[in-house]
């Protein structure tokens, strides 16, 4: 079995479907000649010519609002926005169209399309590049919003979000991109959406993670077995819709639950996982549940980066806190 | 003392600040001539002429970007975008620009910027015309946002908003614009931001709601004092920053707490909400905290909007679930 980075990964689901199924194509800035800023698209215009692999201009809005007719036409769009915090120029196209052809339809038409973008920092970026924007789109009915957080997850994923019917939204964790390797699978096969993963079992406290923070939320826990905290730690992989049965009954498990996101707290997606324990095992909580998040400001510039992002130092923390509450 | 409606509260806000600050204007689709879609800016046009009433193209990434422009350079542009559907356009604007600039000239600069929007449902529109998007502004650090829900402080508030040095969105609950009349001061008064309003007392729930909500709030409660309950009612006015001792206080008090809203349920306010206190407040809580909000879906039209939008019986349905858990 090969050996994959993430991005590899990546590129590998691509290549495969686009082998599998003609109306798959790729578009979006540099995605073509040049392979991606990233080289997530690397080697498929020379594989598969122009016409399905194509270098758009620099218009976000336009890249997504072109994707959006291509799948309404029969076609299996599968754009780029070059990174995170160029995503609001599209903003409306997703929101305003994308989300709602199913429902403005009464489901006559459904648009089977992925907007993949890399996404949350720690590379050391300027601006507009080291954002977490999930919470937007959880907060937006009629998309999926798919983080994975390891090469395997994010192949079979990535296939899965392309035969999905509606549109998904796929930030892939940058900062992890060449991280680590992983044994990944030749040729086909998919990670189904709206699954979360139990990548560690424990008996003590809860960890929810995605992305980024999951992979240092799996050094976090390690570091808290050694104090004798036994944590059971999940990776969401779908942000929407979640696998909320996966994280009750873990809660119901452990009765101490600690949520990491990169996002600014103030309204993020871990609220909403908190706020599913508090409708559906509050009766278990042995301690109060606790977000570790980004604080409520603009993602900083390479020099403050470190005093921003969660790190696992606050991740520790975190659980200790709530184990000991 | 006059009675106004809270459109008229609205207009009286901008003409005291526009008669009072050479620097304050107008500019919108439709605002000058027409005097606005719900009349907002009737007469400000006559009074204080073309240049400081603009009518705007239409487009709403326009209206921001040069209302942007307009506040770097010492004015106090109040932007009109005609109605709550119609904002995703100028989303880019609004978090990638206007958010960042005090943050991103290291303070030299700030932004006295409000952007208007009608918010929400109950008028029987068109899609694009009911949504309740105020999730996605909250979790933008770097914006306040504030939704009144009456005409006294409509005023108070809106007028605090101009003279804020930082953006602020400023939602209006579009189908209470003319439900009632109230006695409103001529003149200049202020309500400051990041404080809620405790509107009614009571020991046995805190209910937290906001914008059209708080009217629905009020004739729920009637009901349930029928019922021998005694609620205690937040109206949050501002919704960023949260004014989290008021709430946290009246929790502690009543052990329990209901939200009502309109917008879809997840990763929504109310998730943060039911965050907030799980995360403070846990040991003191003596049942869940409990949501009532329109449903995960985008909002109907007319014919079926009575049944997205929380009416007087769902809030009610929640009151009683969490006082008898």
């Amino acid at each position: 079995m090969a050996q994959m980075t993430l991005v590899q990964a990546i590129n590998d689901a691509l290549r495969v479907e686009m082998r599998r199924d003609s109306t798959v194509i790729v578009m979006g800035e540099d995605v073509g000649l040049n392979g991606g800023v990233f080289r997530a698209t690397e080697g498929l215009q020379k594989e598969f010519g122009e016409n399905r692999s194509i270098d758009t201009p620099l218009a976000e809005c336009g890249i997504v609002g072109t994707a959006i007719g291509m799948a309404l036409t029969g076609l299996k769009p599968v754009a780029e926005i070059q990174f995170d915090g160029f995503m609001p120029p599209a903003f409306d196209h997703i929101v305003s169209h994308a989300a709602r052809v199913r429902w403005r339809t009464r489901g006559r038409y459904h648009l089977p399309m992925v907007v993949r973008a890399p996404y949350s920092g720690g590379i050391r970026s300027p601006e507009h590049h080291a954002e977490s924007p999930e919470a937007y789109y959880a907060h937006t009915t009629g998309l999926k919003v798919v983080i994975p957080s390891n090469p395997y997850d994010a192949k079979g994923l990535l296939i899965a979000a392309i035969r999905d019917p509606d549109p998904v939204i796929f930030l892939e964790p940058k900062r992890i991109y060449r991280a680590f390797r992983e044994e990944v699978p030749e040729g086909d096969y998919t990670v189904p959406l709206s699954q979360a993963k139990i990548t560690r079992a424990g008996k003590d406290v809860t960890v929810v993670a995605w992305g980024t923070m999951h992979y240092l939320a799996q050094k976090a826990v390690e570091k808290a077995a050694e104090q004798k905290i036994d944590c059971e730690l999940i990776d969401l992989r779908t942000i929407l819709p979640f696998d909320a049965e996966t994280i009750v009954n873990s809660v119901r498990k452990t009765g101490r639950m600690v949520v990491i996101q990169e996002a600014p707290r103030q309204c993020g997606f871990a609220s909403e996982i908190i706020a599913l324990i508090n409708d559906k095992a509050m009766d278990v909580l042995q301690a109060p549940p606790l977000r570790v998040a980004a604080p409520d400001v603009v993602v900083p510039l390479a020099r403050l980066e470190d005093y921003y992002l969660p790190d696992v130092g606050r991740i520790v923390k975190g659980i200790q806190k709530v184990f000991n509450a | 003392m006059p009675q106004m409606t809270l459109i008229q509260a609205i207009n009286d806000a901008m003409r005291v600040e526009m008669r009072r600050d050479s620097t304050v204007i107008v500019m919108g689709e439709d605002v000058g001539l027409n005097g606005g879609v719900f009349r907002a800016t009737e007469g400000l046009q006559k009074e204080f002429g073309e240049n400081r009433s603009i009518d705007t193209p239409l487009a709403e990434s326009g209206i921001v970007g040069a209302a942007i422009g307009m506040a770097v350079y010492g004015m106090r542009p109040i932007a009109e975008i005609q109605f709550d559907g119609f904002m995703p356009p100028a989303f880019d604007h609004i978090v990638s620009h206007a958010a960042r600039l005090r943050w991103r000239s290291r303070g030299r600069f700030s932004l006295p910027l409000v952007v208007r929007a009608p918010l929400g449902g109950g008028i029987r529109a068109l899609e694009h015309h009911s949504e309740s998007p105020e999730a996605w502004y909250i979790h933008t650090p770097g914006l306040k946002v504030v939704i009144p829900s009456n005409p006294y402080d409509a005023k108070g508030l809106l007028i605090s908003a101009i003279r804020d040095p930082d953006p602020v969105i400023f939602f209006e609950p579009k189908r209470i614009y003319r439900a009632f009349r109230q006695d409103v001061p001529e003149g200049d008064y202020a309500i400051p931001l990041g404080k809620a309003s405790t509107v009614r007392e009571g020991s046995d729930v805190t209910l937290i709601s906001w914008g059209a909500m708080v009217r629905v709030c009020m004739t729920a409660i009637e009901e349930a004092e029928k019922k021998g309950l005694s609620v205690e009612l937040i109206d949050l006015r501002t919704l960023s920053p949260l004014d989290i001792e008021t709430i946290l206080n009246s929790v502690s008090k009543t052990g329990r707490a209901v939200i009502a809203q309109e917008a879809p349920r997840t990763c929504s306010l109310g998730s943060e909400l039911v965050a907030l206190i799980n995360e403070r407040l846990l040991l003191q809580l003596q049942a869940p905290v409990g949501r009532v909000t329109g449903y995960d879906v985008p909002i109907p039209y007319f014919t079926m909007e009575n049944y997205y939008l929380p009416d007087v019986g769902r809030v009610l349905k929640g009151i009683e679930k969490t006082v008898s858990f």
